[in-house]
């Protein structure tokens, strides 16, 4: 690699880390001119940058408003290397698609949306469809992107019988088996997800992006 | 702000600045982040009781500063509701210092506190943010009632009804709410203080749930309270609202519960401090609240226990106490569970620091309201006894103990010791704490005086101005 290569490399991840977005988009238009790959800048730039600053957050050095800054960073630069990708005739960079909400009745979304920043970040495509969201709506969801998996979250412990109830509602549907689902939040354990037969759970937001990686490589 | 407040609330919420609600949390993200520097806000992990009256009135005109500019937010029409600094400033200055809370001989004052004041702390319990199943939750009541140094009773939280899952808007949200009321009111009439006052009916999530808990003859009274909810941060909805319109119809009690995220949009701990203020702020403008639970916890573990969670409410605590006459009182959330040593020394450290910096006393949510059944009542009555030997501290000698307290558990908060659930804790009959339960709270009991702090005749330091 030439060395300003590594110099654009390295003041990406540092635009990155800090959140900077439009020094972010302009540093990726900087480094495609220079000749580089954008699969391997998402790859080799953009997915270890997020990847530590999300390994910060879980240990409290950052706190929400820098892992939302670089998310934000990460996503914009994202934007331009999958334009460019996708004109050059290339498949799309995504690890996967994840319909992500939370449950019905249940109106708390900050964990939600902590989950969404990591998993964007490290090229899931997140279709997030809010919170206090029903069964049905997740199951319409789920066929209209074709996700791959479908994951849930619930705070409140009266709102966790709605996640066995949208499993249902797949099940009855005859949709079950086409997607993972997965569930999250204060009130779940794996014994539950166990109970209500999901196909996983994570206990935070760096769990989450593990367990979805580990669902789309199967 | 005009007399008819709450239809003005409503024009405000339908005329206000659309703001879709990701773009308010990065207004509000950045926003903090700027106040925090304007104002010099800086968080020492050394001193979690700070002594400083100018940082902490700087802290209260950034709270300000952030409610004036940022508004609430109604997730019901994706507007702010904002209003001017006066507004605000007027609204405050008339909110109430003294709330009588509960009737009969069994009503306690509740008033606003002075940094390091003599005043007595009044003392919440119940089942802080924890769940209870339904077989021990009438007992867990009754022993939290029972201690003679509780004034006033939470409800706590039943995940099921007559074994069958409960589902917010279903008709079981409507049974179990005037369930869980009752159970509360036979609590508090088998403790002898049918008239204390209950302050929640925490099962529902729907307005209609909570209404329904309202009963005068078995379930809750206007002498009784009800939690309207901001959801983090400075949010609000037509819900909630709903609620504050029944309840200020027939006159009952609104109390205003926030939880503030340390790590959360606000950031760290000055950041989040300034966030807590302003949630008490728009707790008296937009829910006219009687009083407020200070509730503000770590995103990831949901307690209030660690450094910053102790910092956040000694700041927010003496802003509150300094430069507004209303009555907060703290919400102590902690990773250890019940029968265990840590969980009174964390208990310790945030009644302390209660005490010393103007809130009243609200506990305890032990392992951060995850296991089922953590809690009795004997971690209220050591909470009590903790804010009573500490009347009259001083900040620095109160910040001392707190630092020895936090040795005794801080090392724990990432792996905490979950204890045990209440009935292997209690004897289910007699309601009386068991003898393991009881030997650890004599160890810490002991330990704590050595310490400096007198358990036994701490009440001696109260002072009382005639209306307690």
């Amino acid at each position: 690699m030439t060395e300003p290569s590594e110099r654009l490399r390295s003041e990406l991840s540092k635009a990155l880390r800090q959140g900077l977005v439009e020094e972010a988009k302009d540093l990726t238009q900087q480094a495609l001119s220079a000749g580089e790959d954008p699969l391997d800048l998402i790859q080799n730039v953009l997915v270890p940058t997020l990847s530590e600053v999300g390994r910060q957050f879980q240990a409290f050095e950052i706190f929400l408003p820098e892992l939302m800054a670089a998310g934000d960073a990460a996503q914009a630069a994202t934007h331009i290397l999958e334009a460019e990708i996708v004109a050059a005739g290339g498949q799309s960079a995504s690890l996967g698609t994840i319909v992500l909400g939370t449950v019905q009745n249940d109106i708390h979304d900050i964990g939600k949306n902590i989950v969404k920043t990591l998993l964007s970040s490290h090229g899931f495509k997140v279709i997030d469809i809010g919170r206090d969201v029903a069964p049905s709506k997740f199951l319409e969801a789920a066929e209209r992107e074709k996700a791959d998996i479908v994951a849930m979250s619930a705070l409140m412990t009266t709102t966790r019988p709605a996640t066995r109830s949208t499993i249902n509602l797949f099940t009855e549907a005859g949709a079950r088996l086409n997607y993972k689902i997965i569930l999250g939040g204060g009130c779940i354990d794996q014994a539950w997800a166990n109970e209500i037969g999901a196909d996983g759970y994570a206990a935070d937001a760096a769990g989450a992006v593990d367990l979805c990686k580990k669902l789309v490589q199967r | 702000m005009q007399h008819s407040w709450l239809p003005e609330i409503v024009r405000r919420s339908e005329q206000g600045p659309f703001m879709r609600e990701a773009d308010y949390d990065r207004a509000l993200s950045q926003r903090v982040r700027q106040l925090v520097k304007t104002y010099s806000l800086k968080f020492d992990p050394q001193v979690l009781v700070p002594g400083d009256d100018e940082m902490v009135s700087r802290l209260f005109q950034a709270a300000v500063d952030l409610f004036v500019d940022l508004g609430a937010y109604n997730q019901s029409t994706e507007r702010r509701i904002l209003f001017s600094r006066r507004e605000i400033l007027e609204a405050v200055a008339a909110a109430p210092s003294k709330v009588v809370l509960g009737t009969g001989k069994d009503a306690v004052v509740e008033q606003h506190r002075g940094v390091e004041s003599s005043l007595p702390c009044r003392m919440h319990s119940g089942p802080t943010g924890t769940p209870c199943s339904e077989r021990y939750h009438p007992l867990i009541l009754q022993s939290c009632a029972q201690e003679p140094l509780v004034d006033c009773l939470g409800h706590g939280s039943i995940s099921s009804y007559m074994g069958q899952a409960i589902i917010p808007g279903s008709p079981l949200e409507i049974l179990a709410a005037r369930t869980e009321a009752a159970s509360a009111r036979q609590a508090v009439r088998k403790a002898g203080r049918p008239g204390m006052h209950i302050e929640d009916n925490a099962v529902s999530l729907t307005c209609a749930g909570k209404m329904a808990s309202l009963d005068p003859a078995s379930g809750l009274r206007p002498s009784d309270g009800l939690l309207i909810a901001q959801m983090p941060e400075l949010r609000t909805n037509y819900d909630q609202l709903s609620r504050v319109a029944h309840l200020s119809s027939v006159g009952m009690h609104i109390v205003d519960l926030m939880t503030p995220l340390i790590g959360g949009l606000g950031g760290g701990a000055e950041g989040t401090a300034i966030i807590t203020v302003a949630s008490h702020l728009l707790g008296v403008i937009c829910y006219n609240a009687s009083y407020h639970f200070m509730g503000h916890m770590h995103l990831m573990r949901s307690n209030n226990t660690d450094r910053m969670g102790l910092w956040v409410q000694a700041m927010a605590g003496q802003a509150l106490a300094s430069h507004t006459p209303i009555i907060s009182v703290n919400d102590l959330y902690t990773v250890s569970g019940l029968g265990t040593t840590q969980v009174l020394w964390e208990v310790a450290a945030g009644a302390l620091i209660g005490t010393v910096c103007g809130l009243n006393q609200h506990g305890v949510g032990a392992t951060a309201g995850n296991e089922t059944d953590h809690t009795s009542g004997l971690e209220a009555r050591f909470q009590a006894e903790v804010a009573h030997a500490a009347l009259g501290l001083k900040r620095a000698e109160a910040n001392e103990i707190v630092l020895a307290c936090l040795g005794r558990y801080e090392h724990t908060l990432a792996t905490p010791n979950l204890g045990k659930p209440f009935p292997e804790l209690y004897d289910t009959d007699t309601l009386e704490p068991g003898e393991e339960w009881l030997g650890v709270y004599h160890q810490v009991r002991d330990e704590l005086k050595t310490l400096g702090l007198d358990l036994d005749s701490g009440w001696r330091n109260a002072k009382y101005d005639g209306t307690f």
